[in-house]
């Protein structure tokens, strides 16, 4: 801890704060770019040439995108609750934020270290279905409610084999520190012995954040833009962000949970000497990558299909593997000591 | 301020940096773009037509199905996060007595599974 | 070349459409001379549906595929057909498609009693027909269930395509739109699902949502609208409502020269440029009796054959993005891009060329047109390769369409499936074999059939379809014809220079040709080809002046609209979507 202006409760607080704001507008700049890594990367997949007006090879866009809507009008509907249909892009954008007060990007380097942190982070995923259910809801239209009745039950269904994906890693760590969690896959990724349960929470993770191929709140060819159908102007791009954001998160979880966070893939000089961030945040942008892979590649689940996939094949799966995997430990004796 | 929560106070700052930047974006927004609502503009999206009636109405109880399963699920996950972290400290019995709240669990679930609680028809 | 088929079904039970409780028994049949060789027999109202159902069901007729019903105002016509014609005449066309034989059966009705049965129990299709005759001519149908206008608004004064119906807006005075037309215009549209019986019905569940799908919906291609009713995800029932993309086509076919009405055949379906051309300039080419040089329907038929394969490349595209799979569209663009790069070669024009004409094609093939065409010969089939591995061999996308939108043959017979969609069920039914046109009969291809009739089953047609069309261009590569690309009939195009300026006999018709028009023998006609969607078919009259005297578009896409609520009641939302993406149609060619 730092003495002097820094340990008063006040230069707590500074302090604080500006960490926070050292994590949250790369974060933000991380989202911004994301969607035009999105446009590149689909442009690419379909042999088109993506933004590339704005600023060298387009780089300006998303703040061009951001100063349009920003100055946009907001059409709030005429039978809409006005305040809960404003409120509901806020409360998806925030959750979206601050899940990230706990993922660590380095050892120690998160903004708050807490013992239940991978508890939190299930907490927060969870309650990111009250978005869009207040969206869909406010909006008083029928492809709004619609969406948003299509995107509850589902995140709701994936929730379920994430939380039990995420215990099989915690049989193996014996901690719910997101550190620890880093740090007990020093010797080998959680990626290779658990491997099917990666496929599972990376799949579970896109329709998690409603992604293809399990669009279907938004399902464009369907039901139009589902539950923000009415949604304009800055509150469109809060939902819009609060997306991105949440991809990112997903994948910063996976890179935590199964691909060792920080930690070097290659564990001998030069490869140490790079900074554990770096590395970090390379293995979230493969990921991120895989989630646009994805989308430019494969067609839509119907509605019975997404739930079948989750409820029959997801949750037994990984139900049998939590077993499977804390009997092989108890048996074995290989349990962590935590 | 108690050490334990010392933790937890960076959340609560994270909490109010993200609820004021998502407010400033909204309020921001309604504050510097024109508005110029009128009736046709101002009417949801029915594809270009007066929407048939409201959109708050009953719907499908399947729907609630879902939620209601998703419960029972989550409330097991919940039970399961103690118990996988401390399964070194609580040896063979607690290993045992957990297996034996799943294998009910897993009753219930062939249960649904067989009644078709899990069919979307 | 015969085509077996499936036993017909009993038709579904209308609700006051009661099945005529006479036995199936021929009325003696007067017959009408006509230009073309399809027989035409005249019968009164009160024997038709007898008639029908005998024509329908006897074995030895076994005309099972009502191919269209129009009306003819015959008023002003001073060539009658007939002597039973009187003011309007009914028409009815019916196919077998064991042979692709066609048969006219008409009835006339005079001014003061425009009534007719209607015929929706012994062809279900017969219902849209019978609206848009109500629509256009102000003609009744005793015992139609929902006779409502189809094409024009619910608000509509007159009937258009009546003689004495204006053709122009500027034939009437200026029109204001007042706010409370507006209101009402938009009541009413809002109400019409009323009409159709959706919203009284006494079993209502208070579970169920009636919501707008179309016409400002991203996946309906086009101007459509449905009308669906849902319980959570499942459809109870489906109303289609079109008409957004009316034009009048036929109107205006009555007041444009016969030259000058080819380029508006393109914008029938606009995705498929030559194709409306060929039947139009077929029927105008029997009615004055001219032969076409052998080139020029070689040229014909590789042009169609490139337009086949774009419309069905644009089908395949938008298809799978309606599934959901975002790429596709993007590669099939490219390749439509080099097939219209052919087009514009050869024609100057990409996607209206107009290139057609009485008598041959506008030009001849330019210069090293066979290298090109060579080249994109070489080039697709790779692609169709792709595309079969990339989107046919998915396992989500055979999930969201294997057993989705079924029907049978019966049905699809029963509901005027033509085209791909009724291949799919089984029936190799194509009329550039089993009545070939314009030289098909040169050419060597085979007919792609599926057995299921299900969206993935449509799908794959196209996509094998494609590649019997490539055999085809590239046979007519290897084959072109030497000589003229146009006829020297003095209908079909101008005289040739040295004449004209030689003997005045030569001038003189060459300057009214040129100045009001061709002027084309009194007949009726009837010609029908493959359409990339189905049969096309135009039936035109002339009563011996520079203009048809009546112009009627037949078009597959009205037809297959029909078939939508029969194949997606039960089915869920995304289904419905994958349904209509699969069904192809235009909205052009719809509503004409």
């Amino acid at each position: 801890m730092a003495t002097g202006f820094f340990a008063t409760d006040f230069g707590i607080l500074i302090l604080t704060l500006l960490k926070s704001l050292a994590l949250i507008v790369p974060l933000l700049i991380g989202v911004a770019y994301l969607t035009y890594a999105e446009r590149k990367v689909l442009a690419a997949v379909q042999l088109r040439k993506g933004p590339n007006v704005t600023g060298p090879f387009g780089l300006w866009q998303p703040f061009a995108d951001a100063i349009k809507m920003l100055f946009k009008e907001t059409i709030i509907p005429d039978g809409s609750n006005r305040y809960l249909f404003l409120f509901a892009p806020v409360i998806t954008f925030g959750l979206a934020i601050i899940a990230w007060a706990v993922i660590p990007v380095n050892d120690h380097w998160a903004i708050a270290n807490i013992n239940v942190g991978m508890l939190y982070l299930f907490a927060i995923s969870s309650l990111g279905v009250y978005g869009v259910i207040i969206a869909g809801w406010a909006s008083n239209s029928k492809f709004a409610f619609l969406g948003a009745m299509r995107s509850a039950a589902q995140m709701v269904s994936y929730e379920v084999s994430i939380g039990l994906v995420i215990l099989s890693v915690l049989v193996c760590t014996g901690s719910l520190n997101l550190n620890a969690i880093v740090l007990a896959q020093r010797h080998i990724w959680f990626a290779i012995p658990l491997l099917p349960m990666l496929v599972v929470f990376f799949i579970s993770g896109l329709a998690e954040t409603n992604r293809a191929p399990f669009d279907l709140p938004e399902g464009e060819s369907e039901i139009v833009a589902g539950f923000f159908v009415e949604y304009s102007a800055m509150s469109f791009a809060l939902f819009f962000l609060g997306e991105y954001a949440n991809m990112i998160l997903m994948s910063g979880m996976t890179t935590i949970l199964f691909l060792g966070g920080w930690l070097s893939p290659i564990p001998f000089v030069p490869f140490t000497w790079v900074p554990g961030p770096i590395w970090f945040i390379l293995k979230v942008a493969v990921c991120l990558f895989v989630f646009l892979w994805v989308r430019a590649t494969l067609p839509r689940f119907r509605y019975d299909q997404l739930m079948q996939l989750g409820w029959k094949v997801f949750l037994p799966l990984s139900l049998g593997w939590l077993v499977l995997t804390a009997s092989v430990l108890e048996i074995f004796g290989w349990l962590p000591h935590a | 301020m108690q050490p334990s929560l010392m933790n937890y106070f960076p959340i609560l700052v994270f909490l109010g940096i993200a609820g004021l930047i998502g407010a400033a974006f909204v309020i921001g927004s309604l504050l510097v773009a024109r508005q110029n609502p009128y009736g046709e503009k101002l009417s949801a999206y029915e594809c270009g037509f007066e929407p048939f009636g409201d959109a708050r109405r009953k719907f499908d109880v399947r729907y609630y199905l879902v939620a209601i399963l998703f419960i029972i699920f989550d409330v097991e996950v919940a039970f399961l996060f103690p118990w996988a972290v401390s399964l070194s400290h609580i040896g063979m019995l607690g290993f045992w007595s957990m297996m034996g709240f799943l294998a009910i669990l897993v009753v219930g679930f062939i249960y649904e599974w067989r009644k078709g609680a899990l069919d979307w028809e | 070349m015969s085509v077996t088929l499936p036993d017909a079904i009993a038709p579904p039970a209308l609700k006051s459409c009661p099945p005529a409780a006479q036995p199936a028994q021929p009325v003696p049949p007067s017959p009408q001379a006509t230009t073309d060789a399809i027989e035409t027999i005249w019968c009164d109202a009160d024997h038709l549906i007898r008639q029908m159902q005998y024509l329908k069901t006897d074995q030895a007729q076994n005309y099972r595929l009502l191919l269209d019903i129009t009306a003819i105002d015959e008023r002003q016509r001073t060539h009658r057909p007939h002597p039973n014609c009187a003011d309007f005449t009914l028409l009815y066309h019916v196919l077998r498609p064991t042979d692709g034989k066609q048969l006219r059966v008409k009835i006339p009705l005079t001014q003061d009693a425009l009534i007719a049965p209607t015929l929706c129990a012994v062809f279900p299709n017969a219902n849209w027909y019978e609206r848009e005759i109500w629509d256009m001519f102000g003609i009744r149908f005793a015992g139609h269930d929902n006779l409502r206008r189809i094409l024009m608004p619910e608000s509509w004064q007159g009937h258009p395509l009546r003689k004495d119906h204006y053709s122009r807006a500027t034939e009437r005075g200026p029109f204001v739109m007042q706010a409370a037309t507006e209101q009402a215009e938009q009541y009413a549209l809002r109400d019409s699902p009323a009409l159709a019986g959706m919203i009284d019905d006494a079993d209502d569940d208070p579970e169920t949502m009636i919501i707008n799908l179309g016409p400002n919906h991203p996946s309906l291609h086009g101007v459509l609208r449905l009308v669906v009713k849902l319980r959570g995800e499942e459809i109870i029932d489906v109303v289609p409502e079109i008409g957004f993309h009316h034009r009048g086509a036929e109107k205006i076919g009555e007041r444009q020269s016969w030259h000058s009405f080819i380029p508006y055949t393109d914008r029938i379906d606009y995705v498929a440029g030559v194709m409306n051309n060929f039947p139009y300039v077929m029927g105008v080419e029997q009615l004055a009796g001219i032969t076409v040089p052998a080139r020029a329907q070689m040229i014909r038929i590789m042009l169609a054959e490139i337009f086949r394969i774009i419309s069905h490349l644009v089908f395949f595209g938008t298809m799978v993005q309606d599934v959901g799979q975002l790429s596709p569209v993007f590669y099939v663009f490219t390749d439509r891009e080099r097939a219209l790069e052919l087009i514009e070669m050869i024609c100057g024009f990409r996607m209206h060329p107009s290139f057609f004409r009485i008598g041959g094609v506008a030009a001849d093939l330019p210069q090293g047109w066979d290298g090109k065409v060579r080249e994109f010969l070489a080039y697709l089939p790779k692609r169709l390769d792709e595309y079969q591995s990339m989107v046919m061999r998915n396992r989500i996308f055979k999930a969201r369409t294997i057993g989705i939108g079924e029907y049978s043959a019966a049905e699809a017979l029963d509901w005027g499936v033509t085209g791909p969609g009724l291949r799919a069920t089984g029936i190799a039914f194509d009329y550039r074999k089993i009545h070939p046109y314009s030289g098909y009969d040169q050419l060597a291809f085979d007919i792609p059939i599926a057995q299921r009739g299900d969206c993935y089953n449509r799908v794959q047609l196209r996509l094998d379809e494609m590649r019997e069309s490539l055999r085809i261009i590239s046979q007519c590569l290897e084959q072109m014809p030497p000589g003229p690309v146009k006829s020297n009939h003095p209908l079909a195009m101008p005289m040739p220079r040295e004449a004209v300026l030689h003997d005045i006999d030569t001038l003189i018709p060459h300057f009214l040709n040129a100045t009001w028009g061709a002027v084309i023998p009194p007949g009726e006609v009837s010609t029908t080809i493959e359409a990339t969607k189905g049969l096309n078919t135009y039936h035109l009259v002339s009563d011996g002046t520079t203009q048809p005297y009546r112009v009627r578009i037949r078009t597959p896409s009205f037809a297959h609209l029909q078939i939508i609520p029969a194949i997606s009641r039960g089915a869920y939302l995304a289904d419905l979507i994958a349904i209509i993406g699969s069904i192809d149609f235009v909205m052009a060619d719809v509503d004409r």
